[in-house]
């Protein structure tokens, strides 16, 4: 009890929130043009007629905005998806959510050809959509093929994921092939995760998403907790096991269809960011999950700077640089649970 | 019919293409404890669990109060009934307490009476299992018999009035195993709770229930008190075993002392080929 008290997650939360301000004045004021501390204060504060407005407003603030977000979304979905699926190994990249949302946006941009880089309101607020379409059928496959002995089998939610997810990143793959080549070099940039894209309007287009499914998310978060026991425990104590997943599944491929929608396809968050809220705040959903918010947001913020930075002014994709974080990682766990 | 707090009809149970039983009727007292006994695989655990709404039935029913179970809120069930798995499982890191109050979740969002409610659950839960005393250690932290009887809070903290034990007592030590059919018995006097458990030892059975099912091979071959049920006619019929049993001089219960094969003797007077 002590370990994991109410005093110590405040203390937890404030630490992330001072971390991720930090992270968005280093984002904000380092870069190809660096600027000083007063000079990025004076800007945020001084309502548009400031030197640096096209810099900050234009290009850092929004880029920094959708990697926050899309960090949210990925944490707190990554973290629904191991309660519901009772996997530790689940994620919204391995369990195919984010190719098949990927894999309607892909087919989207086939048909809405040349278009893309422009910022036409309707291409940009139907991406999400199309995102959510293609998330939804495929969690809504996989869960359908994960059913046996009418009860949702964790090994097999994670394999069926595992074999839609590729057959998914196949087809896109086929289809961004016939692409034209401006085209062709978005969707695969796009497709590995990247937020060089990044301006006000997609932030626009998924917070709706946001600000529907989250509420949803946390008030639900107490169900979580109780899927940490048995299924017949579960059952026993009033739960409709089955309608509750289908809602917890369906808010989580939300969310990440609208992430993946603007960012591409950005793996291992969902999987990173819930094992390191678990090990600081304890297995309450109630307080684990406002983490993962936190944590997911750090990280994709800090990811995004590396990946603009590093090589400037060359830039990599920030799901690159998640990736080489995730994957040692994700191997670490695969012996930790072993042991 | 009659009015019956916990009944089954022409009920058909089984997993994937197995079937265990079909057209089973049985009916629970209400206000006793009933415990099924029967050889492995005779389907007491399956009864117990379509009983308990945990495995859907294949054909059939299931009335609680007289009402098709089928037809009430899951939740509604579990403010009425409960069932302890067999072995139930939860996360290392959680608290006695905190485990405990998860059987509040039928009863929770009724505003603010039902806080003061919850909590005297929570508390009076812990008491009769005797797991106050260390309700803010960690799952992981306790022996299995300790583990048994927070089990057991949960369930009762769930304040259902029927309550179905799935061989509450398996892997438990000898002192564990009476502590919790002591609890069990208490519960039954002081509340009334109606209790039907699975036992495999039949001793048990006899000293702590009112009523005894003996299931064999998906059909309830016979049922009636300990002294008509532990008797070596019923045990051969049930187990196939020869059964040596008294009554204990202090309370009249019966007691099965010791006990054989039938087969080996069959086999010595020459059996058939």
């Amino acid at each position: 009890m002590l370990k994991y008290s109410q005093e110590r997650f405040v203390g937890i939360m404030l630490t992330a929130l001072g971390l991720i301000v930090a992270a968005i004045y280093i984002s904000l004021s380092y870069g190809i043009f660096d600027l000083t501390f007063a000079e990025v204060v004076k800007t945020l504060f001084s309502q548009g007629n400031g030197e640096y407005d096209v810099l900050i407003y234009q290009f850092r603030l929004p880029r920094i905005v959708i990697a926050g977000l899309v960090g949210v979304g990925l944490g707190v979905a990554g973290a629904v998806l191991q309660g519901v699926s009772r996997n530790g190994l689940a994620d919204p990249g391995i369990l195919g959510i984010n190719a098949g949302a990927g894999l309607a946006i892909v087919v989207f941009m086939f048909f809405y050809q040349g278009k893309l880089a422009g910022s036409d309101w309707f291409s940009i607020l139907a991406m999400p959509f199309f995102g959510l379409i293609g998330g939804l059928a495929a969690s809504i496959l996989v869960y359908l093929l994960s059913w046996k002995n009418g009860r949702l089998d964790s090994q097999r939610f994670l394999l069926t994921g595992i074999a839609l997810g590729s057959g998914f990143a196949a087809l896109s793959l086929y289809i961004t092939l016939k692409m034209d080549p401006t085209d062709f070099h978005t969707a695969t940039v796009w497709s590995v995760g990247s937020l060089f894209h990044a301006n006000w309007q997609y932030s626009i287009s998924i917070l709706p998403w946001f600000l529907f499914l989250l509420p949803i998310i946390f008030w639900k978060a107490h169900i979580l907790d109780l899927f940490q026991l048995e299924e017949s425990s579960v059952k026993s104590l009033g739960v409709s096991v089955g309608r509750e997943q289908v809602i917890l599944l369906l808010c989580s491929t939300g969310l990440v269809s609208a992430c993946v929608s603007v960012s591409g396809s950005i793996g291992f968050v969902g999987l990173i960011v819930p094992h390191l809220a678990k090990s600081l705040t304890g297995i309450r959903h109630q307080q684990m999950i406002p983490l993962c918010a936190m944590l997911g947001m750090l990280l994709v913020i800090v990811a995004d700077f590396i990946a603009k930075n590093i090589f400037a002014p060359a830039e990599i994709a920030t799901g690159t640089i998640i990736s080489l974080i995730g994957v040692p990682y994700f191997i670490y766990l695969l012996f930790r649970s072993k042991a | 019919m009659d009015m019956s707090i916990l009944r089954t009809e022409k009920l058909q149970a089984g997993y994937e293409q197995h079937t265990v039983f079909q057209d089973l009727d049985f009916s629970v007292k209400e206000g006793k404890i009933t415990t099924i006994i029967g050889p492995n695989g005779c389907g007491k655990s399956t009864l117990l669990k379509t009983m308990g709404r945990i495995l859907k039935q294949k054909a059939g029913n299931v009335f609680l109060y007289n009402q098709d179970l089928r037809s009430l809120a899951t939740r509604e069930i579990a403010k009425k009934l409960t069932l302890l798995p067999q072995n139930p499982v939860g996360p290392n890191e959680l608290t006695v307490e905190e485990l405990v109050a998860y059987g509040r979740f039928p009863h929770l969002n009724q505003g603010q009476k039902s806080a003061i409610a919850d909590q005297k659950a929570i508390e009076w839960a812990m008491d009769i299992t005797k797991t106050i005393s260390f309700r803010q250690r960690e799952l992981g932290s306790l022996s299995g018999g300790e583990r048994q009887k927070v089990w057991l809070a949960m369930a009762l903290a769930q304040e259902t009035a029927i309550l179905l034990l799935d061989e509450p007592t398996t892997y438990l030590d000898m002192v564990h195993q009476l502590e919790v059919l002591k609890i069990v018995q208490q519960l039954n006097r002081q509340r009334q709770c109606t209790i039907v458990m699975v036992l495999h030892d039949i001793n048990h059975a006899a000293r702590f229930s009112h009523e005894i099912v003996a299931m064999k091979e998906g059909h309830i071959v016979a049922l009636g008190s300990p002294q008509e049920m532990i008797t070596p006619e019923v045990l051969k019929q049930v187990f196939c075993i020869d059964a040596r049993v008294m009554l204990d001089p202090r309370d009249g219960v019966p007691v099965c002392f010791s006990y054989d094969n039938l087969q080996t003797e069959k086999e010595t007077i020459g059996g058939e080929a």
